[in-house]
């Protein structure tokens, strides 16, 4: 059989006379394959939005959490800026935003916290749209994504990781950029949002020349674009000199204090607790906790002691024999005496008597406000002890 | 950063001051200012500007500023500066590097926003994703169409201006002189009143060779009634070949470059949105344009020509204007070897019209579908 013969056995003749030899077969199968493969993906696909089966998880066990604090999570009159129920995000079998249930109120400045590799910026990536959500319903401003997510984003601003831009590009050229994709008269706030940042003077300069903090005052004047009630700040301290956290801290206080809902997720506790009124905690991709950040810690019910006195180690044994408190720890200024939760000012009155009682002299005792991070820390102990 | 600055509430627009409506940023379709904005972007990269210069206007500079300066300084040792050939020549200049500048152009426009990490602000705006890939299209063609076009433009100045004149006889198959603007019939005709000089040529056909006798009168008009189409075609082409190609000649040839052009762009740019890279990209344009179209193109493989046939190079040399294809000389594939121009589809056996266009449409309408699918369902 000869070359022709061959051809014309697998071929097709066009319609110029031309011989369409058996590549049309190769093209074919080659279309078969990728739809082949597409279908291969989509099952995939298919498979994913299922529930994930808890056996394949390689993450350690999370923690069963305590039921999350349902103190003031009542619909506000203002409405919710954020509302997520069952909100997951997978990446393979990795869990990590885990049926998140998260009630931000209007014009609350909102700490998101949790432990670096918690979830709290692959939240974030959902609620704006960068990622796309495994299972759950969420809302912004009352606006539910991803189904009206362009009506929802219109008046939000977010700095979501380092805010980087086009180095090339001055900073009023970044801002144009952004001010054209928003659309409307947001081109008209770019002026305004460049002076309110404090980079006014610097907005003809290539942004490739700026420094880490006016990178991240850019990334503000990015979201001021929007004229934005809910902002969405993501380690915004981030890379920070001090004098730079307490700009950035000033801008979020004053952002706040005209109304915006600001939700700013952090692992700095101590900035949390400055900036914010009301936080939700988060570990292992769920929320163990949510509300006031006041309720919050009173909730928590450990009342704290700091005890001046002689012979503190005998003291911290009588203290520990008697089974006065839930905890003692000796320090460097003396004894620090945790009592019960729910222990009234009595149980201080009764640790003094007893102390005197056994001849330890007590030079003072004084009641330790228990800090955000106090709380933080005993709430994922706990966690780490039902562990 | 102080509060002190003048604040948006100072300007009117603090969050509740006034409902006003919301921009529509969900429509698919990009707007002006989306468009212009991206073209600044892509426009203020300097680097890539310079490169898109150097490849599409430089060569053309160079090939006929060199010839022009010798034609001045010596009128006798070097002709005019522009003929039918150089004309060809120069156009497959700019479209060989004009393919890949604009394939580099539109790998930078599908990659920068990921790579610059401004992606991820555009999507938080709310402005539809498939908007913001469609205003890449003409921002980015914004940039090649002028600048083939001045290439373009340059090649037909000094084509039009200084070049010989057109000669009025046509010479092919080594048939000398015959006269210009015949027709199929009025060629028959003038072949079979110069049997003499037919007989002398090589036409294809002809009985003879070395050592035998010459064909007889009957013989030669035999052979020229069976093969005038293939004259006529050998004629046409050296007609065509060796004049300066007409205004709407070099209009047409003018709108296959920039088709030519335009194609690389989105490849690139459909190309760099489905991978995110934009050296990955370029590399693999540069190595469709110069390796694997030339070799494909030159090589039939009997089992795969309709393989070949869907490669864009193929096609677009079966759309390449019949001026530019034969200004070579006939049966010439272009004017250059195998990596400037000239890929050789004229000897490639032709594809249907209705092939070449479902192929052409198949590279734009594919590789942009795909670089937008990758764009709406990309993590930002």
């Amino acid at each position: 059989m000869n070359t022709n013969d061959l051809l014309a056995a697998g071929g097709v003749t066009g319609p110029h006379g031309q011989h369409f030899g058996p590549g049309l077969g190769i093209v074919a199968l080659l279309v078969l394959g990728a739809l082949g493969y597409g279908a291969v993906r989509l099952s995939q696909r298919v498979r994913l939005s299922r529930p994930p089966r808890r056996a394949a998880r390689p993450a350690p066990p999370a923690p069963q959490p305590a039921p999350a604090s349902p103190v003031s999570l009542a619909r506000p009159d203002g409405g919710w800026a954020v509302e997520t129920h069952g909100l997951t995000k997978r990446f393979g079998p990795t869990v990590a935003v885990d049926g998140v249930e998260l009630l931000v109120p209007r014009g609350s400045a909102f700490g998101y916290l949790g432990p670096n590799g918690a979830g709290k910026t692959t939240l974030i990536r959902t609620l704006l749209g960068l990622t796309k959500a495994n299972a759950g319903t969420m809302s912004l401003r009352d606006i539910p994504v991803p189904a009206e997510r362009s009506r929802a984003l219109a008046r939000v601003g977010a700095i979501v990781d380092e805010p980087r831009f086009h180095g090339h590009l001055t900073g009023r050229d970044n801002l144009r950029l952004l001010a054209a994709a928003r659309g409307g008269d947001a081109d008209q706030r770019i002026d305004p949002s460049l002076a309110r940042v404090g980079l006014a003077d610097r907005a003809g300069d290539k942004v490739g020349t700026y420094s880490m903090g006016m990178r991240q005052r850019l990334g503000v004047a990015a979201c001021l674009l929007a004229d934005p009630d809910l902002l969405m700040l993501d380690e915004p301290m981030n890379g920070l000199d001090p004098a730079g956290m307490h700009e950035m801290r000033a801008m979020i206080a004053s952002l706040a204090g005209e109304g915006r809902t600001v939700v700013l997720s952090s692992h700095l506790l101590d900035e949390v607790e400055r900036t914010c009124d009301a936080v939700a905690i988060v570990d292992h991709g769920r929320v163990i906790r949510q509300g006031p950040i006041d309720e919050l810690i009173r909730g928590a019910g450990a009342l704290v002691v700091q005890v001046d006195c002689a012979e503190p180690a005998r003291a911290k044994q009588l203290i520990e024999e008697a089974g006065l408190a839930a905890g003692t720890a000796l320090a460097h200024a003396g004894l620090t005496v945790t009592l019960r939760a729910g222990a009234s000012r009595e149980a201080v009155a009764d640790l003094n008597r007893r102390l005197v009682g056994a001849g330890i002299d007590v030079y003072g005792l004084r009641e330790v406000q228990t800090s955000l991070e106090d709380w933080f820390l005993s709430v994922t102990s706990r966690l780490g002890e039902a562990s | 950063m102080t509060t002190t600055e003048p604040s948006l509430s100072e300007a009117g627009s603090a969050p509740g001051a006034g409902r006003r409506a919301m921009p529509r940023t969900g429509a698919w379709l990009p707007t002006w200012p989306l468009i212009t904005t991206k073209n600044l972007e892509i426009r203020k990269r300097r680097g890539l500007m310079i490169t898109m210069v150097v490849l599409i206007i430089v060569p053309t500079v160079l090939f006929y500023g060199l010839r022009l300066l010798f034609h001045a300084v010596d009128p006798h040792g070097y002709g005019l500066a522009g003929s039918p050939q150089f004309f060809s020549q120069a156009t497959n200049l700019i479209e060989e590097f004009g393919f890949i500048a604009a394939a580099a152009l539109g790998a930078a426009a599908g990659t920068t926003d990921l790579s610059d990490g401004m992606f991820r602000h555009l999507v938080i705006t709310g402005r539809s994703r498939l908007a913001l890939y469609l205003a890449r299209i003409p921002a980015g063609l914004a940039i090649t169409v002028p600048l083939v076009a001045l290439a373009f433009g340059m090649n037909c100045l000094v084509t039009s201006y200084q070049s010989p004149p057109n000669p009025t006889t046509v010479s092919f198959y080594g048939v000398n002189a015959a006269p210009d603007n015949l027709n199929q019939a009025e060629l028959q005709t003038w072949l079979l009143q110069h049997s003499q000089q037919v007989a002398n040529g090589f036409l294809p056909g002809l009985p003879g060779g070395p050592g035998a006798p010459p064909a007889s009168l009957t013989q030669i008009r035999t052979v020229i009634d069976h093969n005038i189409a293939t004259y006529y075609g050998a004629y046409t082409a050296g007609e065509i070949s060796g004049s300066t190609p007409p205004i709407n000649e070099m209009f047409k040839i003018g709108l296959w470059l920039e088709l030519d052009v335009g194609i690389a762009f989105l490849v690139g740019l459909g190309f760099g949105s489905l991978t995110g890279q934009r050296t990955t990209t370029v590399i693999v344009m540069i190595a469709l344009e110069i390796i694997v179209t030339p070799l494909l193109a030159h090589t039939q493989l009997p089992y795969f020509i309709d393989g070949q046939r869907l490669l864009i190079g193929v096609a677009m040399d079966q759309l390449r204007p019949a001026a530019l294809a034969a200004a070579a000389g006939p049966g010439q594939g272009g004017g250059g070897g195998i990596l400037l121009g000239g890929r050789g589809a004229i000897g490639f056996p032709p594809m249907p019209t209705w092939a070449m266009i479902a192929v052409i449409l198949g590279w734009i309408i594919g590789w942009s579908g795909i670089g937008a699918w990758r764009m709406m369902t990309r993590d930002a």
